[in-house]
């Protein structure tokens, strides 16, 4: 198992969410799940997190800011969609402001739906985003050589 | 005889032609030729006198003897003539009272007094001759290129008294010399009188209404120290019989108890000249002058004028109980406060001059206890601090004039707008007060000679104020080192004569650092074995040898390491996802608009404000002069 | 011969003080875990975090960032070699000083506002334990009448007899050393503080590995100074130095799991004022006595 799969640092941010899915996220972080038993550290800092959750359809006014935090984390790196609003923009999806999904914005690795997502998602969606961190660990590992 | 007579008459020589010349290329011939002489006679006299002992030269003249006497009538007479011109009768006053009591003296009480080795050199005194011809002509080449700038940004019309300014500067090196060579005690008044005088007429060169207030308190506090110094002489004189240094040191240290009001009154002397609490205004205020003459006022004459003296006194401030519980009180507080206050300052300059009122503290306190540790400290604190401090000075000078501030938080990104002086500046900060460098080991000492003296006052003094000290040249440091994107580099006009006169003093860093061992063993230790009898080491060789080590590789990464470019992706700030540009941080606020996130050191005024500590300070201070005086004179008519 | 001590004594300290103060991280979390009624993490935790952050992309706001934390990650290293060999104890701190100044400097060089602010916060948290620090050297000094540390294996009685006071100025200024709430205001090692990650928001990858790295190294110099007040003469001194370290260390943990952040006056205030008498009264009895 790479290293990257035992310390999966997480970051999340809130698009247009009605709240419902951050509290559900917070909620998977919280001591009572104890996520930190695999190594999952919820950091504020997108130049400190591997994998990055988003809550919410995206805007007009946050399309750019969910640009930047993904710019801003280092390679590899996974996204999760958390929520039915993150995934295709759920009830939302006809608003003259929505744009879409997360995926209209950056690409997304794991799609995780759900009004509200379940913590219980929240986390199993987050191991197979760690499965997916491994495999861009690997490929990259691979370039660097390749380079070489 | 020959090298020393040459060092105190060169310089005056060419201060007499510098007075005389306006034109601007024969002056920087002058001034470059006169400082390269002076800068290389100096290391002469070091490199042929490495470990000498007290060497006395014997040479005594009436002639010179009356014209001391003319010099303190002359200076009395200029001092009079602006107390009147500016209408500062205080100052006049103090004047004719110093001028009718060194009269009295000279005509009363000083000519049974025969002095034969009216000069004398030591290893202390190679020590300042080095630091005098090295750093002080360093200066005078800076202040060319400065003062050329200088008199371009001064309002039109403006008298050009360019001449002027130069001649003052050699004159004063010329007093220095005369200050650490003589034995004759009325000599050496004579060159403290003219440096007070220098000094006056230095700050108050714009003839603002600013430089005039500042330049009239100077002179009141150094004619009340020089007033200190008449009462000294006339106390050496009545009661142990000598106007000869060394046989009033040596008297001094063997009996104590005569002593002590002489001793009070010239270290009295000492703490005006050397600016400590409550006389630190003055050097504060000659923060109004020309950078170089701050930088020549802080770093290698004037105050160091004072602290060699005390230096000197050492052995017998070590058995004086009373002028050495007054001096080691005064420096350590002035240390303490000092420091705490600098941390308050925005103004680069002012910054700088509470440090050196703080270090001066630190070389009074050392040279109060007496012991050779502690000597050994203040001769390394004197070293060291007159290189980095001239060296940060001229870097604030030129910083200055190119980016159009000395203020501090307008230093963000020198490092990317002005890069080797911003370099050069972390250096010089770096030198004052951080290990490995050469203050730092200095003040290692302090703290062992303090703890081996058993002054836990003193202790407690150190403790914190290098605290405070860590505070205040930390943030500056960082402001310095901000780096965003590419800001245009401003100092390509940066004239080279600055140039030289910088690089210099990083070089002397360098070295200084380096065989800081070395240095010990060939200047230092010397002198404390004639003195002490001992050339004990407080720290061990090889603890210098590791800091020599350290020091090398610090400047390296300084110099050379921070060019390399690192092969990393280069990424913006973190500005919470909504970076509008990276470089001026500017991010989108709640209105769509853009906001520039801005950042300013701390300064802390409710804690270590001039408004909170200023008074405090002068109360406490004063109190312990008033009291040592008191117990000095009760003890010499009891 | 200090010289070459020192040397040998470094290079040691570079092997061993990482997988130490790496062990004691994973204990750190696995114990405050505990503290809060959680399983928590594997004792290798930290291992796999720092191996992780190692083979990250290497991205930086600037050139010399990565340059700054580099060297004051050597001169922890060779603060650990000088006190782990006996060398000069006052010379450990000068150094130690000098690696935190130019971790400062690395957070002011990126100019972002998080770390700056949290570079402010940091020069302030040294200045506060700073005298404590000097007092501590001093307070060895006496004890020991010499301030090379392995002058501790002479000694017939230990150092903490004449000092407890000291010990005690020390062990609250530790708090701040070790990065331990309610003193972590320049960066905290939980998650969410109101300035990001404070000293370290620019510090990403490599760099943030090799500052994690500096924190063990860091922490195993300090617990040696801690445990260095209970060795004398008698070798078996050395386990009881190593229970108590290991003692201040969960006093440490728990003291970081049950106080809230304070504001930087209280913390400034209650240093000094902790500095001034314990290590004061302490230092002004051994000198008169």
């Amino acid at each position: 198992m790479a290293l990257v799969a035992k310390s999966p640092w997480v970051i999340h941010y809130d698009g247009s969410s009605c709240n419902g899915c951050d509290i559900e996220v917070l909620a998977a972080l919280c001591p009572g799940y104890d996520a930190e038993r695999f190594g999952v550290i919820n950091t504020g800092n997108p130049k400190h997190a591997d994998i990055f959750l988003v809550t919410g359809s995206v805007n007009e006014r946050n399309i750019s800011v969910v640009k930047e935090i993904y710019d801003q984390m280092l390679e590899p790196k996974v996204v999760v969609a958390c929520g039915i609003c993150a995934c295709s923009g759920g009830i939302f999806h006809d608003c003259y402001n929505v744009i879409g999904g997360v995926d209209k914005a950056i690409p997304v690795d794991v799609y995780c739906p759900g009004c509200a997502v379940r913590p219980e998602s929240i986390i199993d969606a987050v191991v197979q985003g760690v499965a997916v961190l491994e495999e861009k660990a690997k490929a990259m590992k691979e370039a660097r050589k390749g380079g070489e | 005889m020959l090298l020393p007579g040459f060092l105190i008459v060169f310089p005056l020589v060419v201060a007499l032609l510098l007075f005389c010349i306006r034109a601007d290329k024969a002056r920087d011939v002058i001034v470059i030729g006169g400082a390269v002489v002076t800068a290389v006679a100096s290391v002469a006299m070091v490199a042929t006198n490495i470990g000498v002992g007290y060497t006395p030269i014997q040479f005594s003249s009436h002639a010179i003897d009356y014209l001391c006497t003319a010099v303190g009538v002359l200076i009395a007479v200029v001092v009079l003539y602006f107390a009147v011109r500016f209408k500062n009768l205080f100052a006049g006053a103090l004047a004719v009272v110093q001028l009718v009591l060194s009269l009295v003296f000279e005509m009363g009480f000083a000519h049974g007094l025969e002095v034969s080795n009216g000069l004398y050199y030591d290893s202390l005194t190679i020590l300042m001759v080095f630091i005098i011809g090295v750093i002080g002509s360093g200066i005078c080449v800076y202040a060319l290129g400065y003062m050329k700038d200088f008199q371009h940004h001064q309002p039109k019309g403006e008298k050009d008294r360019r001449p002027f300014f130069f001649g003052l500067m050699f004159l004063f090196l010329s007093a220095m010399y005369v200050i650490v060579f003589s034995n004759n005690m009325i000599w050496l008044f004579t060159g403290w009188e003219i440096t007070t005088v220098c000094s006056f007429l230095l700050i108050g060169y714009t003839r603002t209404e600013e430089a005039l207030n500042n330049a009239f308190r100077q002179i009141i506090m150094n004619i009340a120290g020089g007033i200190g110094f008449v009462v000294a002489l006339f106390a050496s004189a009545i009661q142990m019989n000598t106007l000869d240094l060394n046989v009033f040191l040596t008297q001094g240290a063997a009996h104590p108890e005569i002593a002590v009001l002489a001793v009070t009154a010239l270290a009295f002397a000492v703490l005006t000249k050397a600016a400590q609490m409550p006389f630190h205004t003055w050097l504060l205020g000659a923060m109004v002058a020309p950078t170089p003459t701050s930088a020549l006022l802080h770093s290698s004459t004037m105050v160091k004028a004072g602290v060699f003296l005390l230096v000197k006194l050492a052995p017998v401030l070590a058995v004086c109980a009373v002028p050495k519980a007054m001096v080691v009180l005064i420096g350590g507080l002035t240390f303490l406060l000092c420091s705490c206050l600098a941390i308050s300052q925005s103004n680069a300059k002012r910054v700088l001059a509470y440090s050196t009122i703080a270090n001066l503290g630190l070389i009074t306190a050392c040279a109060g206890v007496g012991t050779a540790e502690a000597v050994w400290a203040a001769a390394f604190l004197i070293l060291f601090h007159a290189i980095a401090k001239s060296l940060l000075f001229l870097c604030v000078g030129t910083a200055e004039h190119h980016i159009g501030s000395r203020n501090i938080e307008d230093m963000d990104l020198l490092f990317e707008r002005m890069p080797r002086l911003a370099r050069f500046m972390m250096i010089g900060i770096m030198c004052m007060f951080i290990a490995p460098f050469g203050m730092l080991l200095a003040k290692w000492a302090t703290l062992v000679s303090f703890v081996d003296g058993g002054h836990i006052v003193m202790i407690l003094l150190l403790a914190f104020g290098s605290a405070a000290t860590f505070m205040f040249w930390t943030k500056w440091m960082g402001k310095l080192s901000g780096i965003a994107a590419k800001p245009q580099n401003v100092e390509v006009t940066v004239h080279k004569s600055e140039w030289a006169a910088i690089v210099t003093m990083v070089f002397l860093v360098f070295v200084g650092c380096l065989f800081l061992p070395l240095i010990s063993n060939a200047l230092v230790e010397p002198y404390l074995l004639g003195v002490f009898g001992t050339d004990l080491q407080t720290l061990s060789d090889d603890n210098l040898w590791i800091s020599s080590f350290l020091s090398a590789i610090m400047i390296f990464v300084l110099l050379v390491g921070l060019e390399r470019k690192s092969k990393s992706r280069k990424v913006n700030v973190y500005l919470s996802g909504i970076t509008v540009d990276t470089d001026t941080r500017a991010f989108t606020n709640s209105l769509s608009g853009s906001t520039e996130a801005t950042a300013r050191n701390w300064y802390m005024e409710d804690y270590f404000g001039e408004g909170k500590l200023t008074k405090p300070a002068h109360i406490g201070t004063a109190t312990i002069i008033i009291a040592a005086f008191v117990v000095a004179i009760a003890m010499i008519l009891l | 011969m200090t010289f070459l001590s020192v040397i040998v004594g470094t290079v040691a300290f570079a092997i061993l003080a990482p997988v130490i103060g790496c062990f004691l991280a994973g204990v750190d979390r696995k114990v405050s875990a505990r503290m809060q009624g959680r399983v928590g993490p594997s004792i290798m935790q930290p291992y796999w975090d720092v191996r992780k952050l190692l083979s990250k992309e290497s991205a930086s706001v600037n050139d010399v960032e990565g340059v700054y934390v580099t060297l004051a990650l050597v001169l922890a290293v060779l603060s650990g070699g000088i006190f782990y060999s006996g060398g000069n104890l006052l010379l450990c701190v000068f150094v130690i000083t000098l690696s935190s100044l130019f971790f400062i400097v690395a957070a002011y060089s990126t100019r972002s506002p998080y770390a700056e602010v949290g570079a402010n916060r940091e020069t302030l948290q040294v200045m506060a334990y700073e005298p404590m620090v000097l007092l501590f050297a001093v307070g060895i000094y006496l004890a020991l009448g010499t301030f090379s540390v392995s002058g501790i294996l002479d000694v017939e009685v230990p150092a903490i007899c004449k000092t407890f006071l000291v010990f005690f100025g020390l062990l609250f200024i530790l708090t701040i050393k070790l990065r331990k709430s309610p003193f972590d205001i320049s960066m905290s090692h939980h998650a969410h503080q109101e300035i990001v990650r404070g000293m370290t928001t620019e510090m990403s990858g490599p760099t943030l590995a090799k500052v994690e790295i500096m924190h063990w190294c860091e922490n195993v110099l300090f617990l040696g100074w801690a445990g260095m007040f209970f060795v004398w003469s008698n070798p078996l001194s050395l386990i009881l130095a190593l229970v108590v370290a290991v003692a201040v260390y969960f006093l440490e943990i728990w003291i970081d799991n049950n106080f809230a952040r304070v504001k930087w006056q209280a913390m400034l205030r209650w240093s000094w004022i902790i500095a001034l008498v314990a290590g004061g009264v302490n230092i002004a009895a051994l000198m008169i006595l």
